[in-house]
């Protein structure tokens, strides 16, 4: 691979710990991978960091699939940044975003050249996804108001009904 | 306006013309007139919401199933209980109706449903989101409270106009619903700010207030006969408060429930599982994206917006010229031509062919919807609800077995699951050669010399039963039904009595 890159995180174990969305945060950092030719990233412009789902989260999920076609590939729907390119002291901190669902993850990075086409990659796992993945922790999207309107409202139709049987017998 | 009057000594005026049992002969769609009308509007529109809760989760799933991690078998499954809870639901609405009335029946289902619509928004798990979609189906069940209502308000001359119109417009809510819900969610997420997680369960609650404020209208608004509410009517005598189990027997051992049933599971049925499946198809098949989809998925479903009806008032059509065998053979060749293109929609290879052929499917299988409950209403008049529900349970059934058969699972391709679903049409609408009435005929058969109306339904009571009175309005439906006998019939002699000579008519 032309660049590689790594990841910091409070603990290296895999799944020893699960990052929240919008709480926790990945500090990515890149580079040219300088056991490759000079002159092979002169075409290199933007870099994009993505986050991509690992196989299992990609399992019986065909709206994750990946494809060798990148136009139709769907593994790295997340973005996390974009920026020029530049051959080192690359990093980025981001914070885990709100619609992020739950899942196992890694990083991938593509280079881009002028055309807005992909020409590289790297990614913080190997070739079979297998090492240095991490889970992230959806949020549920449910807030107490919203618990308890469901309740009250459920409440109040079944009330409602007695009420109707109640007028009925009456009449 | 006209007026008219019965012969008895209670003087009632109808705005719009009615038969001896005070159903309404013609249908107005732009009024709103107490009872007939106003029964029509409130029912398809309560209808309507149902369809919109019971099909609010599919266009949301992309958002679905990020946040409570569905797999696809998840939301298979999901989509199977949707469309299963229904098929009992739907035969005990029938009962329910016949013991009940309408009003009260569908008010009730519809205020026992509505919690699943809300708690919805609370749902945490695929567990949770399968129960919600199974519980929430249940209010599918209004579709017979439906056909029940508009056959006890509307005669046999205009009944499968208003069972086509009611039952179309309330199927129109499954494919409004894939416009709706995304506009609400979108409304929530852009305009006041929720994160997407938090949208979409608020744009539930939409629906659950529509079906919520639909029961009260149902309550308050509704009657279930043109002279007023089963509870009035039975405790002033002018109706017998039937027993279930004799209600219930007549239904199940009358064939030709059964044969509609089958046949319904193979219109109806087809078209609930290309709600659930089309939007995935034409995604993967064709490559469209998913907004596009969405919006094939719902020219599906609103295309019921005059083809159920089309069906409808085109049973009412044949009706009048051959009468019952008229309804039969339109609804065979119906059913039969949608089996046809379905099969066919299964080998077209090009994205506007497949829309083409879809759309042209969607007519036929939901004009063959509309046909089906033109002949329904005259299958049994005592339990004319168990027969209904029978037939829209038999619908759901269907709808589980092609979704179960052809669509889970990868042993079939979906295009070669369509082909095979239209061949399992064709097939099972084959039934139909069975159906015969002895008073009418058959598809193949005439009428038996010397049978009437009246020996049709009146051997739905017992002598006992008879001797009692409670038998008065299906004589009333008999010579009303007479119609049904086409334009040749006429001249037929009908016998009012076994033992005097016959009378030319």
């Amino acid at each position: 691979m032309p660049q590689s890159y790594h990841q910091n995180h409070p603990k290296q174990t895999a799944f020893s710990f699960v990052l929240k969305a919008g709480e926790d945060q990945i500090t990515v950092t890149w580079r040219f991978n300088q056991t490759y030719s000079a002159g092979t990233d002169s075409d290199y412009k933007t870099v994009k960091v993505k986050l991509c789902y690992a196989p299992i989260s990609q399992k019986d999920r065909s709206w994750r699939k990946t494809e060798d076609r990148l136009k139709k590939d769907k593994t790295c729907p997340h973005k996390i940044v974009a920026r020029p390119y530049t051959t080192s002291n690359n990093s980025f901190t981001w914070t885990v975003e709100k619609d992020i669902p739950s899942g196992v993850y890694f990083v991938r990075a593509y280079a881009l050249n002028a055309q807005d086409e992909e020409v590289a990659y790297g990614q913080n796992t190997d070739v079979h996804k297998v090492n240095n993945l991490f889970k992230i922790q959806a949020i549920t999207g449910r807030h107490v108001s919203l618990d308890v309107a469901s309740v009250c409202f459920s409440a109040f139709s079944i009330v409602s009904l007695a009420g109707f049987f109640y007028m009925e017998k009456r009449k | 306006m006209e007026i008219s009057q019965n012969s008895d000594t209670n003087y009632r005026k109808f705005v719009l013309p009615v038969d001896s049992e005070h159903k309404a002969t013609e249908f107005r769609l732009f009024s709103i007139a107490t009872p007939h009308m106003r029964a029509f509007h409130l029912s398809w529109i309560s209808f309507f919401s149902c369809f919109v809760s019971t099909f609010a989760a599919p266009p949301l799933l992309p958002i679905i199933r990020d946040n409570l991690d569905l797999t696809a078998t998840d939301i298979g499954n999901a989509g199977i209980a949707a469309v299963s809870g229904a098929v009992f639901a739907r035969v005990a609405m029938g009962t329910a109706c016949d013991l009940f009335g309408p009003r009260l029946a569908s008010s009730s289902l519809i205020l026992l449903t509505a919690p699943a619509v809300y708690l919805s928004a609370i749902a945490n798990s695929p567990s949770a989101f399968l129960m919600v979609r199974f519980f929430t189906g249940f209010s599918l069940a209004t579709f017979v409270s439906t056909q029940f209502w508009m056959s006890s308000m509307f005669s046999p001359n205009v009944v499968g106009t208003a069972n086509g119109l009611s039952g179309g417009w309330g199927n129109l809510g499954g494919g409004a619903t894939q416009l709706i819900m995304p506009l609400v969610y979108s409304l929530i997420h852009d305009n006041i700010g929720s994160t997407k997680f938090t949208a979409w369960r608020i744009a539930f609650f939409i629906p659950a207030f529509f079906q919520t404020l639909s029961a009260y209208a149902i309550f308050f608004l509704g009657q279930d006969m043109p002279d007023g509410n089963y509870v009035r009517l039975e405790k002033s005598g002018e109706k017998h408060k039937d027993s279930f189990s004799q209600v219930f027997y007549h239904a199940i051992t009358n064939y030709r429930g059964w044969i509609l049933a089958l046949t319904y599971g193979y219109c109806f049925g087809v078209e609930l599982t290309i709600d659930n499946i089309i939007a995935q198809y034409f995604y993967d098949r064709f490559n469209v994206n998913l907004h596009t989809a969405g919006i094939i998925a719902a020219s599906f479903g609103l295309a019921n917006l005059f083809s159920r009806p089309g069906g409808g008032i085109l049973s009412d059509l044949v009706a009048k010229r051959f009468g019952m065998r008229g309804r039969l053979w339109t609804l065979w060749v119906v059913q039969m031509i949608g089996g046809l293109l379905c099969l066919l929609l299964g080998k077209i290879g090009s994205l506007s062919g497949s829309v083409a052929v879809m759309l042209v499917f969607s007519v036929f299988v939901q004009a063959a919807c509309g046909l089906t409950f033109g002949v329904v209403p005259f299958v049994s008049r005592r339990s004319l609800g168990v027969i209904s529900g029978m037939t829209g349970g038999g619908g759901n059934v269907g709808a589980v077995l092609t979704q179960v058969i052809f669509f889970r699972g990868s042993r079939y391709s979906t295009e070669e699951g369509i082909s095979l679903m239209g061949v399992m049409i064709m097939c099972c609408t084959l039934v139909i050669l069975f159906i015969y009435f002895p008073q009418w005929g058959g598809l193949f058969c005439g009428p038996k010399k010397g049978v009437t109306e009246e020996d049709y339904y009146l051997a739905e009571w017992t002598a006992a039963e008879k001797e009692q009175g409670f038998h008065k309005m299906s004589i009333k439906f008999s010579e009303n039904s007479r119609r049904e006998r086409g334009k040749k019939g006429a001249s037929v002699p009908v016998l009012s009595d076994k033992d005097t000579p016959p009378t030319i008519v």
